[in-house]
């Protein structure tokens, strides 16, 4: 599984140019599933199983999008100004090297060439692709970049820009490899512009019309020196998520994946994620409604180019949704 | 015959917070159902309830839509025995030191919010409000028996108790938005034994102060050709007299703005203004931030309109309002329902 989710990390697309990385998925979902097809917005939904006896419609949801930037204008000497293409920060600029969906790689610089210790505001920044004067360089206004840095395997955690989400996407079409016989009819959703807006998720969950909806994504972790507090860490298992600040998810969905969890005897965490969403946030409001969960991989770093995981818990991720989804599925009653 | 103000203090008593409104939607389920003919609990909990017209099928629907979630907090750590914790919904921290709660854990327990010494703030923070992020609950259990009792993501309600102020007045959290349950069924009452064309579907919507989840799912559900979102609005009050406020049990707003269709205010207004029940007009310039926001822009969009019944100290555990407005706004939909003519969508003009 570390081959895939290297490949996929390894793949450019920023929110609304997912091209690339749903070839990948195509691939990598070959012969797995009953129907595959892609909407307007560009999600891939790959179809398995066919309603059985007391079976449900099931959505499951993974973006395939990663934060990036744009480019809003090229000066007289060839520097690129942008701005950002989903939750990036300003932090993270300086220095970086970024990729733009035609190959040209670049480097972020800023106005002021004496920082030390503080990170310039985005409209102070540029990236320079090495080019002298406008008419030379490679890139034009709308032009779309993600970030560059190499995956690293450091045994039982992994590093990489766009973690978020494509270890999700991992998790997802590795559950579709492993599920056998199933009374539910599932929907693996590969969704699109996560990252500005939950919005692929929006056309998908109408189009599917769930009777379940679980988002597979990334949250945060209070395990690092002095950071905010947050009762999740690396390596103790996939969460069960109780809330974020953009949604509940349904209580009847988070008792069902606790027992599910439980009686596999695969571990997990409760999560409460104080700034954040998934797509979980769309599909619950779609239609008449729709009773959401969602499990998350701990990840260290989110929305930096070195976003890091823990291997077991992505392992674990994928056991616990292929426990949830081989049974029939019960939601009891508060 | 319901007795509103007995029902409204019993619901204010009950738990409910936004994803989990089901004790109070139990309490309003049973009091609806002898004034409607079914009832649905949607898929996301929201309570739908239908009571027929008169009319010959296919009959015109209006949909009065009340949220029923409360907002609250969430434990998020569990430290030594003292828990941590966040909001749902918008909670003003400078309120909460002091505050009795309830902890919706293994069982419910007893807790008290409490603010750390000084001493262990960060020395800017010493002389301001507390933020709730260093804000704790004291349940007075050991750490092992906190430990063992309660878990992240379990539910903190506010227990204080309603109270009765001279002239009507109520006090106690989650008057938003259970006062507007409470008018919504006054309103029931009222069309109990009345022969409207127009088929009601009263809703107590789930999780508005979140997503508004039930104002975009319920209409879906309904498809009606009508809808109000009945909500609680700012009353004056100390440090509170601008247009956005006004005078508390002086009578219900009317909302004017992007999410109120004019027709179908100038047809409420003129109900209103026959029956003499005093309305204001309501400014909403960028939205109303109420069910109406969802509800409008459902599947092929629905005509909208919003009512408000003014409330001081909202999103405290110290809610204000007066029955008489909960009365005024019951009466007002009531009697707009019972002269509400089969061709009203047809005869409904944009603006004249």
């Amino acid at each position: 599984m570390k081959e895939l989710i290297r490949s996929l990390v390894e793949a450019t697309g920023p929110s609304g140019y997912e091209t690339q990385v749903r070839e990948l998925v195509q691939t990598s979902i070959t012969g797995l599933a009953d129907e595959v097809k892609v909407d307007a917005l560009g999600n891939l939904i790959a179809r398995k199983g066919k309603l059985k006896e007391g079976g449900k419609r099931v959505m499951l949801s993974a973006h395939m999008d990663e934060i990036g930037l744009i480019a809003t204008f090229v000066d007289d000497n060839g520097f690129i100004r942008f701005t950002a293409n989903g939750g990036v920060f300003p932090v993270y600029l300086l220095g970086s090297r970024v990729r733009f969906l035609n190959g040209v790689e670049g480097v972020i610089g800023a106005e002021s060439n004496n920082l030390r210790d503080q990170a310039p505001a985005m409209d102070k920044c540029f990236i320079d692709v090495g080019a002298k004067d406008r008419l030379g360089c490679p890139v034009s206004v709308g032009d779309m970049a993600v970030f560059v840095r190499p995956y690293l395997d450091l045994g039982d955690r992994l590093v990489s820009k766009a973690l978020d989400d494509r270890v999700g996407v991992a998790i997802l079409v590795e559950a579709l490899k492993q599920l056998q016989d199933t009374p539910n009819e599932l929907y693996f959703v590969f969704s699109t512009q996560e990252e500005v807006g939950t919005r692929g998720a929006i056309t998908a969950a109408y189009a599917v019309d769930p009777e379940l909806g679980i988002a597979l994504d990334v949250t945060k972790t209070g395990d690092t020196p002095k950071c905010d507090k947050m009762e999740v860490t690396l390596g103790k298992g996939p969460t069960v998520k109780v809330r974020d600040s953009g949604m509940l998810s349904d209580p009847r969905v988070v008792r069902w994946m606790r027992k599910t969890a439980e009686k596999a005897g695969i571990p997990y965490q409760l999560e409460v994620l104080e700034a954040g969403s998934t797509d979980a946030r769309s599909i619950q409001v779609t239609r008449a409604g729709v009773p959401v969960g969602v499990i998350s991989i701990p990840c260290r770093y989110v929305h930096s180019p070195s976003e890091m995981v823990d291997y077991q818990d992505v392992v674990n991720s994928v056991k616990l949704l292929v426990a949830l989804l081989s049974e029939r599925i019960v939601l009891e009653q508060q | 015959m319901t007795d509103i103000k007995q029902f409204l203090n019993e619901l204010l008593s009950l738990p409910g917070l936004s994803a989990y409104e089901g004790p109070a939607r139990e309490h309003i389920a049973s009091t609806w159902k002898p004034l409607v003919d079914e009832m649905q609990v949607s898929p996301i909990g929201s309570l739908h309830a239908l009571k027929k017209g008169f009319g010959s099928e296919p009959r015109p629907r209006i949909l009065l839509a009340a949220h029923m979630d409360a907002i609250g907090m969430m434990v998020t750590g569990v430290t030594d025995g003292f828990l941590s914790f966040t909001e749902i919904g918008g909670i003003d921290p400078r309120l909460l030191p002091g505050l009795r709660v309830t902890v919706h854990a293994k069982r419910n327990l007893p807790g008290i919010i409490v603010m750390p010494r000084d001493a262990l703030l960060p020395e800017r923070k010493s002389e301001t409000p507390v933020e709730m992020k260093y804000l704790f609950i004291d349940l007075g259990l050991s750490a092992a028996e906190t430990a063992e009792l309660v878990q992240i993501g379990d539910l903190v309600s506010f227990a204080q108790e309603p109270m009765e102020l001279p002239n009507g007045i109520i006090t106690g959290h989650s008057l938003d938005n259970r006062a507007s349950v409470a008018a919504v069924t006054a309103c029931l009452e009222e069309l109990h034994n009345v022969q409207h064309a127009w088929d009601v579907w009263a809703v107590a919507t789930a999780q508005e102060e979140e997503t508004l989840g039930g104002g975009f799912t319920a209409p879906f559900a309904i498809r009606p050709d009508l809808a109000v979102a009945i909500d609680v609005t700012f009353a004056k009050g100390p440090g509170a007299s601008d247009w956005r406020t006004f005078p508390l049990g002086k009578g219900v707003s009317l909302g004017i703005g992007s999410n109120v269709h004019p027709g179908f205010f100038k047809a409420v207004k003129e109900v209103a203004d026959k029956l003499d029940i005093p309305v204001h007009n309501e400014l909403m310039p960028r939205g109303s931030g109420t069910d109406a926001l969802a509800m409008q822009i459902v599947a092929d969009g629905i005509t909208t309109l919003v009512i408000g019944i003014p409330l001081r100290y909202m999103h405290t555990p110290v809610e204000m309002v007066a029955m008489k407005d909960i009365q005024r706004a019951g009466h007002l939909l009531a009697s707009f329902i019972a002269t509400l003519p089969v061709d009203f969508m047809q005869n409904l003009k944009w603006d004249d």
